[in-house]
């Protein structure tokens, strides 16, 4: 009892200190509860859509994906003939079906050629407007599609394009561009997270989808009164034999929970470990926090134990107000976390996916995890400091200061330090020099942690010399209270080791990947400029989507361009001679290919490829499965007949563009596969035979029918790398931010209570005439040499990363190290501003205190 | 009065000397109506220049808080006080900071040095904090003096805490203020110690021309000084000239019994 009283009033006396330790606690609980939040209501709306949007059983024609989706290689949707929903009709226990027609492989623009499909990455979908659509939509104005120029929008595109009844827009599909009006807006009555819809009428949605009538993507079929779903499948299958994908709406909803879940759960590990880093900072500040709360009451403990508290009292006192700090922050963290969750949504609300706060999911196992994980962390953190708070003696009591740091631990500790830093370097150092991905990773993943670990206990250490350092470079120029500076930030090594290792782990995450991005960059961009002849690239939808064949002809048609080539994916089944078979891709492209693209070949020829019957292979599956020029392989297209060709090049897998691409000639896939089957054109590469920025503005014109198509120059394409792997590391920054926060909360905790610990000193200072601005800058340059000392060591460890993950990378095609120098001098010096404001507010405390009560402190 | 000079004596003490800092109707309150306090009551003094006042009186009499007050460290309610031909009375921080700073150096009871800096990086504080170079001659002169030049590089924990107030003593005189103001300096010291610090405030007084005012409680202590001043409640009551230990204590008795009585 006595102990709990002692410690809540501790805690109570010392709320301002526990303070900034609970807002890391609450931090890092609230980005856990948050990323949880966020993903479960992501799951709940996505469930409700797809409850709401499958009928009771759905035929589709094979070819279709399990989630129902139409998209194919070829650019139209795998369809069946209409005499199927008859055959359906007729079947027992049927009480309605009817036909569906609806693809995403399109683009739709509006009257200005801006594309209407979502940017967030959601399908743009095009279908014919159905009974089951409509119940789970109401039209809210206009009427549905009749016609060949009606078109029905749902609303949060109408809303968001600002589209009106009577506006033109266009369709953009493999079969050509249709333009309708906008007859009809139609709303979800479940939360859309974000798909454009575009209803035509059947007929019309035939022929500019599949250009044809008579023919169905799907069938809808709804269950007569009392036929269950799994009955009704039975039935159906039965009906029509093989040849058909038949789904119940619990199939349909689960296959597409899948498909969402396999994202949604990439999504919520990273997040996660990104709270796992912000935690592990978040110990830092914890045990630091602790450690110079026992400091400073070590006369009281002293005092405690004289008097007869039992050194388990003692430790269990220290350990009951972490549980209190760890249940504080962890409460308000889940608090916090949901609306973290909130903001998340409104986040992904502004880059175009709708979610509804209606649909908030809140499991109980979130706030419980969110306490728990609080709890948990907080009270082991507190442990060290509360054991060594057991240790004090009842001697303490009679000292005039604080025990001395004792000098035999911090030896051990260095000592452990330095062999976990050697060990990690080592293993480092094996990474590098693998010559096996998979062995390379496993020594590079140990060196991240051992050289992490190493680098935290030996913190003190190197505290003692780059402070000196530091000091010797930047702070001498302040004179004495440069000098004032560097010895207060090197009084106690432990304590400023642990504040920097802090900020160090968040640093050194940022400077190891803008390492890698940036060498990913410039090795992508050396390998361009060594292997790629084309000056000219042309993609649909980023490379995502394939291009039309009416954007093909109007590249071809392109005045000026030379070695234009096509390239096109044509899965495949390979039987090698040895009669081992592999499911592979081949790359089907034109005569013009190798100027577009240099491979290096390791033995026969590229140009070789373009003869009948020719194939070339990579030299990673030529080795592993012992291809040789000469062979002749068994190709059984997906989409046509089984082929022999003949192996007449082995290209070097020793690159980064093409790597593993197996080749053919365009004209050896169309003779085994028929022309309505043949995919379309992944992209289209070309020379200038003009003067190239003519070419380049002609070209750009040709395709600018349909937004969805890029034309890029060398230098956009380039430039498009660049900013594709910024953005991605500038989310990835985004998030390592939470850490960094942390980290620097742990700046201001520890100013603030070196302050709190110096009162006196800082009185005797100011009553010797130091002024108040002097005694700010004291403190900002002490916390300015803490954090450039976290960023040396963060930056340099990351460095190390970053340069050993390159060498390792380089096996796959990442050949040059490129290390960021602005990235690396902006954050070095971005921390030291980090220091200035951290100690904006203790240097603001400090300096107003009273100088006579200062000096009386005891 | 007995004299009994077993000390160096400044010479001549009948000369009008030129005043160092000058109290008038000083008077220092804490709180209001019921609760307020008069630490100060209309207190006038003058201290003298090149002499070594000290300053005496029981537990609350005020004897710190005039110090505190003449030392620009606190701020009076109402009353006047120079520093020399300055009026300090008034000025706000940042002159007050750099008046400290320049003209006045401390001796404090306890916690004089940084434990951060050596001694005789304790000793050139002040200067350092005023962007000045130290007077090389003097310094040596003044370490000399206080007995400290084999230990300049220790640090405040490696000196007995005698040797922590000589070099208090060495950093009030080494930037050679205008005044020196003591607040109990020997009082944490044993009486060998505690001699030898007085022992040099001595003799800067006497050789150097230092002017020292010095709050003490201890009879022996003050005896070193040339003038005694005695407060009760906040009022200077008496003084005394070239006081000796005994002198000082039979005053003191005196003042006890009085107050005991009335």
């Amino acid at each position: 009892m006595t102990v709990l009283r002692t410690s809540l009033r501790n805690f109570f006396a010392h709320k301002g200190r526990m303070a900034l330790s609970a807002v890391a606690v609450l931090l890092s609980v609230a980005f856990v509860c948050g990323t949880l939040v966020f993903t479960d209501t992501m799951n709940t709306t996505f469930d409700k859509l797809f409850n709401a949007t499958a009928s009771d059983v759905t035929v589709s024609a094979k070819g279709a994906s399990d989630t129902g989706e139409t998209t194919s290689r070829t650019g139209k949707p795998p369809v069946l003939p209409a005499s199927v929903v008859g055959t359906v009709r007729g079947t027992k226990g049927v009480a309605e079906a009817e036909g569906t027609v609806f693809s995403t492989s399109v683009t739709v623009v509006d009257h200005d050629l801006d594309k209407l499909s979502p940017s967030s990455g959601a399908p743009t979908i095009v279908g014919n407007w159905n009974g089951n659509d409509a119940r789970t939509m109401k039209i809210v104005s206009g009427t549905a599609p009749k016609g060949p120029d009606q078109v029905m929008v749902d609303a949060d595109t109408v809303d968001k394009h600002h589209l009106k009844l009577g506006d033109e827009i266009g369709v953009i599909t493999a079969v050509g561009t249709h333009h309708a009006r906008v007859s009809g807006v139609a709303a979800f009555t479940v939360t859309n997270p974000g798909a454009a819809v575009f209803y035509l009428d059947t007929r019309t949605a035939q022929q500019i989808l599949v250009g044809r009538t008579g023919v169905y993507t799907g069938v809808n079929v709804t269950a007569a009164p009392g036929v269950g779903d799994d009955r009704l499948k039975q039935n159906v299958t039965a009906a029509l034999g093989a040849g058909y994908q038949v789904q119940t709406a619990k199939e349909v909803a689960d296959a597409n929970r899948k498909e969402l879940g396999g994202f949604l759960d990439v999504m919520k590990y990273a997040m996660l470990g990104f709270a796992g880093i912000a935690f592990l900072v978040g110990i830092f500040l914890i045990v630091n926090t602790f450690s110079m709360l026992v400091a400073q009451r070590t006369r009281e403990i002293g005092l405690m134990r004289a008097i007869g508290s039992s050194r388990k009292q003692v430790n269990r006192s220290v350990l009951v107000e972490a549980l209190l700090l760890g249940v504080v922050g962890s409460a308000l963290g889940v608090g916090a976390g949901v609306g973290i969750a909130v903001g998340l949504m409104k986040l992904m609300g502004a880059m175009g996916m709708h979610l509804s706060t209606a649909d908030l999911t809140v499991a109980w196992t979130t706030p419980a995890l969110g306490l728990l994980l609080g709890v948990v962390v907080t009270v082991l953190a507190a442990y060290l400091p509360a054991r060594r708070a057991g240790k004090i003696s009842p001697m303490a009591a009679l000292r005039e200061a604080g025990a001395p740091a004792d000098a035999r631990a911090g030896a051990v500790r260095a000592l452990i330090g330095l062999v976990l830093t050697g060990a990690g370097g080592w293993s480092l150092r094996l990474a590098a020099t693998a010559d096996q991905a998979k062995d390379g990773s496993a020594w590079l993943g140990l060196g991240v942690v051992l050289t992490l670990v190493g680098l935290i206990a030996v913190g003190p250490l190197l505290a003692a010399g780059l402070v000196r350092v530091l000091g010797a470079l930047l702070l001498r120029v302040f004179g004495p209270v440069g000098r004032m500076a560097e010895r207060n930030a090197l009084r106690n090594p432990r304590r400023t080791g642990a504040t920097g290792a802090a900020l160090m782990i968040g640093l050194a995450l940022v400077a190891c990947l803008s390492v890698v991005g940036s060498s990913m960059v410039a090795s992508a961009t050396d390998e361009l400029d060594r292997s790629v002849g084309a000056d000219f690239i042309v993609q649909a939808g980023d490379g995502a989507k394939p291009l039309t064949p009416a954007m093909v002809k109007a590249i071809r048609d392109t005045p000026g361009l030379t070695n234009v080539s096509r390239l096109k994916e044509v899965p495949a089944e390979l039987t090698l001679p040895d009669g081992g078979v592999h499911k592979q891709s081949l790359y089907a492209t034109d005569p013009a290919y190798p100027k577009d693209v240099r491979r290096t070949t390791l033995s026969g020829r590229q140009s070789d490829v373009y003869g009948r019957d020719a194939m070339s292979v990579g030299s990673d599956f030529a080795g592993k499965y012992g291809v040789k020029v000469g062979d002749t392989l068994k190709v059984a297209f997906e989409d046509g007949r089984a082929a022999r060709l003949r192996v007449v090049a082995v290209t070097s897998d020793d690159t980064a563009i093409d790597k593993g691409k197996m080749y053919t000639a365009i004209t050896t896939a169309g003779r085994y596969i028929p022309a309505d089957r043949m995919p379309l054109d992944l992209g289209v590469l070309a020379g200038n035979g003009g003067d190239e920025q003519q070419v380049y503005a002609a070209l750009r014109k040709a395709v600018a029918a349909d937004p969805s198509v890029s034309v890029m120059d060398r230098a956009d394409y380039k430039k498009d790398l660049r900013e594709q792997i910024g953005q991605l590391l500038n989310m990835v920054y985004g998030l390592l931010a939470l850490a960094i926060v942390v980290a620097v909360l742990g700046v201001v905790n520890t100013l603030a209570l070196s302050v709190v610990e110096r009162t006196r000193e800082i009185g005797l200072m100011r009553a010797l005439g130091l002024s108040r601005r002097q005694l700010r800058r004291m403190i900002r340059l002490e916390s300015v040499v803490i954090a450039l000392f976290g960023a040396l060591l963060g930056l340099g460890l990351g460095m190390g990363w970053g340069a050993t993950a390159q060498k390792l990378l380089a096996l796959e095609g990442m050949k040059v190290l490129d290390i960021p120098w602005p990235t690396i001098t902006g954050v070095f010096v971005g921390s030291a501003f980090v220091g200035l404001l951290a100690a904006l507010v203790p240097a603001f405390r400090a300096a107003r205190m009273n100088v006579l009560n200062a000096i009386a402190t005891d | 009065m007995t004299t009994a000079v077993t000390i160096p004596r400044h010479g001549g003490t009948g000369g009008a000397t030129a005043v160092a800092a000058r109290a008038r109707q000083v008077v220092k309150a804490y709180g209001a109506g019921e609760t307020r306090v008069v630490a100060l009551d209309h207190v006038d003094v003058d201290i003298a220049r090149g002499r070594f006042t000290a300053i005496m009186g029981p537990s609350g009499s005020g004897k710190s808080t005039l110090m505190h007050c003449l030392a620009g460290l606190d701020t009076v309610t109402s009353g006047h006080i120079h520093l020399a031909d300055t009026e300090i009375t008034g000025l706000k921080d940042k002159k007050l900071t750099r008046l400290r700073r320049d003209r006045i150096g401390f001796i404090f009871q306890a916690f004089n040095l940084l434990p951060t800096l050596s001694a005789i990086e304790n000793i050139t504080l002040p200067m350092d904090i005023a962007g000045r170079k130290p007077d090389r001659q003097w310094l040596e002169r003044v370490v000399e003096t206080v007995g400290l030049a084999g230990r300049l590089k220790h640090r405040p924990n490696q000196l007995s805490g005698g040797q922590q107030q000589r070099v208090a003593v060495a950093r009030a005189l080494a930037a050679r203020p205008e005044i020196i103001f003591g607040d109990e300096p020997t009082g944490n010291l044993d009486s060998r110690a505690g001699a030898e610090v007085l022992g040099f405030l001595r003799r800067s007084v006497d050789e150097l021309g230092q002017t020292i005012v010095m709050v003490t409680h201890d009879p022996v202590a003050a005896s070193y000084a040339d003038r005694v001043l005695y407060l009760a409640d906040g009022r200077i009551v008496d003084e005394m000239h070239r006081p000796t230990a005994e002198a000082v204590l039979d005053r003191m008795k005196d003042f006890d019994a009085r107050g005991r009585t009335s």
